[in-house]
């Protein structure tokens, strides 16, 4: 048989029952556009959550005062803990070889006033080095530098949201705000870092000095984290051990269990990163359930079709075909069926993709290996549930067909 | 050509023996225009597709050109369905929103090779059987003599050597039949073998031997007298 003038001729005849072949070509659309989009979003969704992480810093660990758990994705801290200290992170960056910079941090809510505005937000008491480890960068004035840090000064630096709520929009470098009771120079603004993979939003915050914070503020000797940089992220593993093993003996924890919780961002990354494959996966899976269900309508159009088409495949046999041509010919149909539906579901969900992002403000990371294999899917759906048909049309004895009424 | 020996057909159905053909024994030598009469139920129709390779024989053995059809595989009846012969039904068995090229060129498809000058040699078949201005026509847009000259334009396409046409003229009106047997007139003139299955003793007068089929066996097998194709190539 010849292949090019068959594939001419399904062409012909599926385009001359126009309807029957248009629905059956969108239920294939329909599945592969679900594909496309679905995986998308959801590596959309595992890139932002990569982002954010990525964001805190680069070769980082983070101490926490206490036990800090997950729930559904996000921190949670069990009590309040007074033993992770100032001079722990002093300690760290003084003992563990690997580790290049540490960054003590305290924080609490507080009221802040400007003129008769005020709001609710975190106060954040940060070390300048923090600014280097956490990637902070400052959009209008300055950070605070080591002296101002260690001479407990009153000064401030604040995210966009303070800027939008407390300063209608001002640029207020030069202001005098209050926090709690105490005056404080707003000396820069940070630059809009969104929210953090905890759903905490890094612009709704107020960052001071943390010798002033626990002098002036808070008036604690504890802190709640640490940041610490290492100095590749080869050495994160030995690092950590090194910090357990440190603090444990600085907090003399000795058959007791660990006071603080130690995050390695690498694990975090992992772990992030497998629960969003997860999430991929199952998503892709729910997909791929309505790509099947578009070979389910392959099936029943091509059903319908060797039925109706009894005679012409009796015609066929009658005029040379043999059972493989018959059944090449109707296998031919089902892959232009779900080629075609393939293509326009691509093209479909990459316009959706493009909308999503647009419009909806969706991530939706566009996957040029899923899109190219929910091409080949539709392809081999379309084999899968038209080697039954074409088998079935196959079978039909010449002159059994012929006479069909 | 064709040759038939002590062939039966027995239908099975519902564990009921239907015997249609009772042991048939036939010769068709090449060029012969042969008409097959009988009334209806009587096998000619059965007869007509076993030789056609379109069924089996429950017992018997077809030769085709020597060839013992039903000792071989699968292949080879659809092989010789595309080479040797060429089916003209009653019910024209066009392919509907087709044209009438299209139609015509279909056995090529199957055939060992397909000819570089298809298009070519398919209007000249539809010129043949005068409808050179209806190529592009679909199937659906012809009447009904017109769509039984496509049907024998698709016959004649790969230039087999024997049309076995059934009931031709069936659903034909008296000037479309003229047409039609004037054209496997020309054929048979041109040296083409042609059986014809036909209830119509009007159409099976144009044919040169008429057998007539009863319960299954041929009672009468003769020269038809009136024709003037008498003599066989």
């Amino acid at each position: 048989m010849k292949i090019t003038k068959t594939i001419a001729l399904s062409y012909k005849i599926l385009t001359a029952h126009k309807l029957r072949t248009a629905l059956c070509i969108s239920s294939m659309t329909i599945g592969v556009a679900a594909v496309v989009v679905m995986v998308s979003m959801g590596r959309g969704a595992q890139k932002r959550v990569l982002d954010m992480i990525h964001d805190m810093g680069t070769n980082l660990i983070v101490v926490n005062a206490g036990h800090v758990t997950l729930v559904g994705g996000r921190e949670r801290q069990s009590a309040i803990v007074t033993s992770l200290r100032p001079e722990d992170a002093d300690a760290i960056l003084d003992h563990c070889t690997s580790v290049i910079e540490v960054a003590p941090e305290t924080s609490r809510k507080m009221n802040v006033e400007w003129e008769s505005e005020n709001l609710m937000t975190e106060i954040v008491g940060i070390s300048p080095a923090a600014f280097r480890i956490r990637n902070i960068e400052i959009k209008t004035g300055s950070n605070f530098d080591s002296i101002e840090n260690d001479t407990g000064k009153r000064v401030a630096i604040v995210g966009s949201v303070i800027v939008e709520k407390l300063f209608n929009g001002e640029n207020p470098v030069g202001y005098r705000i209050r926090i709690g009771n105490a005056p404080f120079d707003v000396v820069g603004v940070m630059k809009a870092k969104g929210v953090d993979a905890n759903g905490v939003d890094r612009d709704d915050r107020v960052l001071i000095p943390i010798k002033t914070a626990m002098l002036r503020l808070v008036r604690t000797t504890f802190i709640q984290k640490i940041h610490i940089q290492v100095a590749d992220s080869e050495q994160l593993e030995r690092a950590e051990t090194e910090i357990r093993d440190l603090l444990r003996e600085r907090h003399r924890l000795r058959d007791k269990p660990d006071d603080f919780t130690i995050q390695n961002q690498a694990t975090l990354v992992q772990t992030e990163r497998e629960s969003a494959r997860i999430l991929t996966l199952l998503i892709g899976s729910v997909a791929a359930i309505s790509l099947i269900v578009g070979g389910i309508g392959i099936l029943a159009v091509m059903l319908t079709a060797s039925r109706e088409r009894r005679r012409e495949i009796g015609l066929r046999r009658a005029i040379g075909a043999r059972r493989r041509d018959i059944r090449t010919q109707f296998l031919l149909e089902s892959l232009i069926i779900a080629c075609l539906g393939g293509f326009s579901g691509t093209v479909l969900g990459i316009l959706s993709n493009f909308l999503a992002s647009k419009l909806g403000g969706w991530t939706a990371l566009q996957s040029w290996d899923v899109t190219g294999a929910g091409l080949a899917l539709s392809a081999i759906i379309g084999l899968i549930f038209g080697i039954y048909p074409a088998s079935k049309a196959s079978k039909l004895e010449p002159i059994e067909a012929l006479r069909t009424e | 050509m064709i040759k038939i020996k002590n062939i039966e057909k027995t239908y099975i159905k519902a564990s009921v023996l239907t015997p249609v053909l009772c042991g048939i024994t036939l010769s068709i030598q090449r060029g012969e225009y042969v008409a097959i009469m009988g009334t209806s139920g009587t096998g000619k129709s059965t007869l007509m597709n076993i030789i056609g390779c379109l069924d089996k024989p429950t017992s018997g053995q077809l030769e085709l050109d020597g060839i013992d059809v039903y000792k071989l595989d699968d292949d080879t009846p659809s092989s010789l369905r595309n080479n040797k012969i060429g089916f003209v039904f009653q019910q024209f068995f066009l392919l509907e929103r087709t044209t009438a090229l299209d139609n015509v060129l279909l056995p090529f498809i199957y055939a060992d090779k397909y000819p570089a000058d298809a298009i070519q040699r398919a209007k000249k078949t539809l010129a043949n059987v005068g409808l050179e201005d209806r190529t592009e026509y679909l199937a659906n847009e012809l009447s009904g003599g017109q769509q039984q000259r496509v049907a024998i334009a698709r016959a004649l396409i790969n230039d087999p050597d024997v049309i076995l046409a059934d009931e031709p003229t069936g659903n034909l009106d008296s000037t479309s039949t003229a047409e039609i047997l004037e054209i496997f007139n020309r054929l048979n003139k041109e040296g083409r073998t042609i059986v014809v299955v036909t209830h119509d003793r009007a159409v099976a007068e144009h044919a040169q031997r008429i057998l007539e089929l009863k319960d299954g066996l041929i009672t009468e097998n003769g020269t038809n007298p009136n024709t003037e194709n008498s003599d066989i190539h």
